[in-house]
């Protein structure tokens, strides 16, 4: 076993006892090692995040960790990733992708929401979180000013997905529709919805939604 | 004071209060800490455990008991977050003592002939537990909304009943928050009221406004002539022990009309209360701070599985029954279970799983049943009558059984479903399994179920 290899054994225990400190601690001293970031990145923390995600599928860890370890990689990226690769001008970290994710109008549910951004984060993709209740022209504007890739909507609600609709509608209206993907799901969305909607996918779970995201962006 | 509902104004105006001038806490900080790390403190100090080998039906006092103690302490920690003004509410512990100790032991719902009284149980109580029945939310068409109900309607086992949710309204697409909300709620009271005719039950409580989904469908659909204070009203938190405006605005409504209400919460088994133990713990803390918000008559708990979306998962199902158990025992509260299986109608799974879930909450010490939302309430008309009366057969018929006798049962029942859950069997829609002329199940589903309630009864020597 490579020596990264086991410094990745030892980050994956260090994400989920959720410990900032030590996480940055061992950032430092594997980059001034000679470990060049992005190898870092690469070999300890995504495999690390990706690992993390297959337990909260199976639910051998719970949102609250998965919440914490993202965390700690959000602090380690702040504190030690980024300024290292801007010190060394190399090129940064590449995001898999930059997602909008918003539950629909009218729907103040979030938990399967937040759980797609948060499998989405530790898939390496940046993401925009819009909340609950959020208006088709917000989604769209937003879209645009944040000049995302994907547009990703959630409702557990039937009576909202005519605001759903609404989205396509104004994308089609401002000639755009075709600049971003556009992903539902929740509960009261379905497979034969989204293809009426002419969506781009529909995820039934967070598990879905990022595989759905990779298909997109590859 | 509530006349039939007893609410007390000044409760009422208090959580208003508390929802305009308590603390400003981040939405992120109320999940992480305040409720995520709140919880596992909580349930290491009580030492509350659920294991997977620990019995579907557990039969510990002293474990019922700690969890109450410990969900005791966490309301009075925790309290509610309002969403919409950013505040946490919270409540003293003399302050929720003194709330619950004047809760009634019992209530009667509907009118005329058609009443149905729930009582407040214990754990393996021999005493009646209400069927509270219907396709609870289930999308349906206009075309099929009246038999499909009646369906439901005509069976006296259900006692109080609750409805689908209309597809459209008049044709239109039903819009959340604007005037087709109040078009489509004044349309399902018509119907409601139709139904009810049509079965000879005028006064039977219905759960109301099924279609609401802001409060302009509840107030639009409770105005002069709609549904009645002797109806259940609906009012529910957000996962986990949040409120907002629109539920706080029905609070105020049912006390202003004067009308029984249901409250419910969903924890979520995975999500920020953790596993078995912190479900079973977020049923008890979050009927107390239900209780202080709300002043709900009822109290119905639907945890649910964070990816498979159903109450009846093994896990969720073990942690419900632990906390109707810690509930049932210390307080007075009228509490149910909320069956949402992964199994749609027309399959036998979808019999063994609300089977199981109605049996450790009867057993449990349930008041009454909310039945069923069956293929998790996601397939349009993927509901039957049958598997609600399946649920009421079994539930009568395990009043008085103990704990420990009801546990095979129960597990028996899960090794029979617990597989298809991640890959469920959605069954078939009503009007498939059922004459639409005489609304009776067709032979097949018919069938399925005489099949099951045989095995059941030569199983467990029970007559259903």
């Amino acid at each position: 076993m490579s020596n990264l290899e086991n410094v990745q054994k030892d980050f994956l225990e260090i994400l989920l006892a959720g410990d900032s400190k030590k996480a940055v601690t061992l950032a430092k001293e594997v980059l001034e090692g000679g470990t060049a970031p992005t190898e870092f990145f690469e070999k300890c923390i995504s495999p690390s995040l990706e690992e993390i995600g297959k337990r909260f599928e199976t639910l051998d860890i719970f949102l609250p960790e998965m919440v914490t370890a993202a965390d700690v990689v959000q602090t380690v990226n702040d504190k030690v990733i980024t300024p290292a690769v801007e010190a060394s001008e190399s090129e940064g970290i590449t995001s898999a992708g930059k997602v909008l994710m918003a539950t629909v109008q009218g729907d103040l549910h979030d938990i399967g929401k937040n759980m797609v951004v948060l499998m989405l984060k530790v898939n390496g993709f940046e993401v925009v979180d819009l909340g609950t209740n959020v208006s088709p022209s917000e989604i769209v504007e937003r879209a645009e000013s944040e000049s995302v890739n994907i547009i990703g909507m959630s409702s557990l609600l039937t009576t909202c997905l005519p605001y759903m609709k609404d989205v396509f509608d104004y994308l089609d209206g401002k000639d755009t529709r075709n600049e971003y993907a556009v992903i539902m799901g929740g509960a009261a969305t379905t497979p034969e919805f989204s293809e009426e909607m002419g969506a781009n996918g529909y995820g039934h779970s967070a598990a879905e939604a990022v595989a759905l995201c990779q298909k997109i962006m590859a | 004071m509530g006349n039939i509902n007893g609410m007390d104004y000044e409760v009422l105006l208090t959580a208003l209060d508390r929802a305009e001038n308590g603390p400003i806490v981040d939405e992120k900080v109320w999940d992480a800490e305040i409720i995520g790390k709140n919880f596992q403190e909580t349930l290491k100090k009580y030492d509350i455990k659920l294991e997977k080998d620990d019995p579907y039906v557990t039969a510990d006092d002293d474990l019922a008991d700690r969890l109450w103690e410990a969900g005791m302490e966490l309301a009075a920690k925790t309290g509610v977050y309002c969403i919409d003004t950013k505040r946490h509410m919270q409540w003293t512990r003399d302050e929720l003592e003194g709330i619950l100790a004047v809760m009634p032991d019992q209530v009667t719902v509907g009118e005329g002939d058609d009443t149905a009284t729930i009582i407040h149980r214990r754990p393996e109580e021999d005493s009646h537990v209400v069927i509270y029945g219907g396709p609870f939310g289930i999308p349906i068409t206009e075309e099929l909304f009246i038999p499909f109900h009646e369906a439901y309607a005509r069976e006296p086992l259900i006692e109080i009943f609750n409805m689908g949710t209309l597809l459209s309204t008049r044709g239109r697409m039903i819009r959340a928050g604007s005037p087709w909300e109040s078009i489509a709620a004044w349309q399902e009271k018509e119907l409601a009221f139709e139904i009810l005719d049509r079965v000879g039950r005028p006064g039977m409580a219905m759960g109301c406004v099924e279609i609401a989904t802001t409060e302009v469908g509840e107030l639009a659909g409770t105005t002069y002539g709609g549904y009645r204070p002797t109806d259940c009203h609906k009012i529910n938190f957000i996962s986990e022990q949040k409120t907002a405006y629109h539920h706080l605005i029905e609070a105020a409504h049912y006390a202003h009309i004067d009308a029984f209400s249901e409250s419910y919460f969903n924890p979520m088994y995975g999500g920020y209360v953790g596993g078995g133990a912190g479900v079973a713990l977020a049923c008890v803390s979050g009927s107390i701070v239900m209780r202080a918000a709300y002043q709900g008559t009822l109290n119905n708990i639907g945890p649910t599985h964070v990816h498979l979306s159903a109450s009846t998962h093994p896990e969720v199902l073990r942690a419900l029954q632990l906390g109707l158990q810690a509930l049932s025992r210390n307080g007075n509260f009228l509490t149910s279970p909320f069956i949402r299986p992964t199994s749609g109608p027309g399959t036998k799974e979808i019999f063994y799983e609300t089977g199981a879930l109605a049996a450790a909450a009867t057993v449990a010490g349930c008041s009454y049943i909310d039945a069923a939302q069956s293929a998790r309430g996601t397939k349009t008309g993927h509901a039957s009558p049958l598997e609600v009366l399946f649920v009421a057969k079994l539930t009568h018929a395990l009043e008085g059984m103990s704990r420990v006798d009801a546990a095979p049962l129960v597990a028996w029942m899960v090794d029979r479903y617990k597989d298809s859950q991640v890959d469920p069997l959605l069954g078939k829609p009503f009007q498939e399994l059922h004459d639409l002329e005489t609304l009776d199940p067709k032979p097949e589903w018919q069938t399925l179920f005489d099949e099951v309630c045989q095995e059941v009864e030569t199983e467990f020597g029970l007559k259903l």
